[in-house]
């Protein structure tokens, strides 16, 4: 069997004329975590919608274990767990009745399923406080909850870390990276925070209006991203004539008034701030710096930014 | 599916509405009482107290509101909070789920009818409207259970109207449209509508003073219910098949 768990070919949703997710070919990998990038609105939930069968494809597959969702679905979803969206419970019962209802549902055999599963995400077992009382971050946590409530072997989340405090994302993020590591599961989570995928993906999907513009893995994204020589100078006309006279430089690129970077990393640092100085130019800073996952993203956006 | 009707009964804790609905229950068995008090007869005939108590509005009105009511509050919940997506994929059967709703609403409805032939007979033999007699009892428990059955029935077509909307004031005025459509069409055709359906079937025999039709045709009135019932099953297998 393929190491991909999940595997997308030339996948499509169409609302009328409007393509929200265009042939989208997305792979991923057993016991990673994949981390699909994406602004709001990017197609994001659709995807994961689609892969979990909760919304028609219109065109090209979606397999989840080497198939496809629909006609299957008694065999997978048991062994899928998946956030999507804002998680929704009954408002009248507490977080434990919630997660006895599914865990009733799912016919899940370890009779402290539910217990463990609040223990995992932090919140009380049996506590009296009903779903419609629960911050928003609480709800997040329930979601998560009932999204592992099973052991299942593949869990889709989509922006889990939503509606979290600071100290709960970095909870959350621990979690996940444990569940991957330590448990073996296949994570497909999305975000719109760069950082949080940063911190916590294998693997990596950048989605843009509905196009999946890359897939790498972090390492190759790493590798991708390019070291450069980043100068801060009193005088950036000077300092490129200087450069480009003395040194030869010609893969250069002036960020501002300020700011030159030098994407030739074999100069010598030490002989352009000699120069520079020498020629009156004040060296504010200088130093080797590499491109921020950020920045790439910018890049390959056409120049649009992300959280 | 039982599994689903036992996680149905769990869904209804702390919803105290549905206990306050069921005094309802009470309300024509109280009017007959003060009817009956305000004529001041004493022994009258029990199918007459009871057409008043329970065969009456109660059939035609009170029962079938109250259920679309429930159907409604079963079903507005998990639209309200977008909870079919995490039921789909457990993964609960789209069928399953529609007849839990059913089977809850059947046992609602012989809660009721239950509720209410106990008021009946409270407010008939107590003040001596009504004399005590098992028979009129044992006949007034059977058909009301026999209403409690085929009102439930009859309130399909609701529960699938309301299986197939996100909002509730839609499945509410379809609520209220189909039941003084069942009030309105009995005088001109006894067999289009389910409700009016129910009163040939309870009526029949003439047990029910006032509501006796004179050629009852209850294979035609199960048949028309059959009918609709089906129609129902099919649109909300349909409308729960569309929703993703």
């Amino acid at each position: 069997m393929s190491d991909r768990i999940i595997e997308t070919k030339q996948l499509t949703k169409k609302y009328g004329n409007q393509t929200v997710v265009n042939s989208v070919n997305l792979h991923v990998k057993k016991g990673h975590i994949y981390g699909l990038l994406g602004r709001n609105g990017a197609g994001k939930t659709t995807i994961m919608k689609m892969i979990l069968g909760l919304t028609s494809i219109t065109s090209g597959s979606a397999e989840v274990f080497g198939k496809n969702i629909k006609g299957n679905e008694k065999r997978i979803y048991p062994r899928i767990g998946a956030m999507i969206e804002a998680p929704g419970f009954y408002p009248n019962l507490t977080g434990t009745e919630n997660l006895e209802i599914f865990a009733k549902l799912r016919g899940t055999s370890a009779p402290d399923a539910v217990k463990k599963a609040l223990e995992v995400v932090g919140l009380p077992y049996r506590d009296k406080k009903i779903f419609s009382k629960y911050s928003l971050g609480m709800k997040q946590r329930l979601g998560i909850a009932n999204a592992i409530l099973h052991d299942p072997e593949v869990l889709i989340l989509d922006e889990p870390t939503n509606g979290l405090d600071p100290i709960g994302i970095a909870q959350m993020r621990e979690f996940i990276k444990k569940l991957s590591t330590e448990n073996g599961k296949t994570i497909l989570i999305s975000s719109h925070i760069l950082s949080e995928i940063a911190l916590l993906a294998d693997d990596i999907g950048i989605i843009d209006k509905g196009v999946l513009l890359e897939e790498s893995s972090m390492k190759e994204l790493e590798k991708k991203n390019r070291k450069y020589i980043l100068l801060q100078v009193s005088d950036v006309p000077k300092t490129i004539l200087i450069l480009e006279r003395r040194f030869q430089v010609k893969d250069y690129s002036v960020q501002d008034e300020q700011t030159v970077r030098i994407y030739d990393t074999e100069l010598n640092m030490g002989e352009i701030n000699k120069v520079l100085v020498m020629e009156a130019i004040a060296v504010l800073s200088s130093g080797i710096c590499n491109d921020t996952l950020e920045d790439y993203f910018r890049k390959i956006t056409g120049g649009e930014g992300i959280a | 599916m039982l599994k689903l009707v036992e996680v149905e009964f769990c869904k209804l804790r702390r919803k105290k509405v549905m206990w306050i609905m069921l005094l309802a229950a009470f309300v024509m068995p109280f009017f007959a009482f003060l009817y009956f008090g305000y004529l001041g007869k004493t022994n009258i005939e029990p199918a007459l107290f009871y057409k008043w108590s329970a065969f009456g509005c109660t059939l035609f009105l009170i029962l079938p509101f109250i259920l679309g009511l429930l159907s409604i509050m079963l079903i507005h919940d998990e639209n309200q909070y977008d909870m079919l997506k995490q039921l789909w994929i457990v993964p609960v059967s789209k069928i399953g789920y529609f007849f839990s709703k059913f089977f809850i609403v059947f046992l609602y409805s012989l809660c009721f009818m239950i509720i209410n032939a106990a008021a009946s007979v409270l407010f008939s033999v107590i003040p001596n409207y009504v004399a005590f007699e098992w028979n009129s009892i044992a006949f007034l428990v059977e058909r009301c259970l026999e209403i409690a059955g085929l009102t439930a029935f009859a309130a399909l077509p609701v529960l699938a109207v309301t299986v197939s909307q996100k909002g509730y004031i839609f499945p509410m005025c379809i609520t209220l449209i189909y039941i003084f459509a069942g009030f309105f069409i009995t005088p001109v055709n006894s067999y289009l509508h389910p409700l009016s359906c129910i009163s040939v079937i309870i009526s029949r025999g003439g047990a029910v003073p006032g509501i006796a039709l004179l050629e009852p045709n209850l294979p035609l009135a199960f048949f028309s219910m059959c009918v609709w019932g089906i129609a129902s099953v099919a649109l909300a297998v349909v409308t729960l098949g569309k929703r993703k």
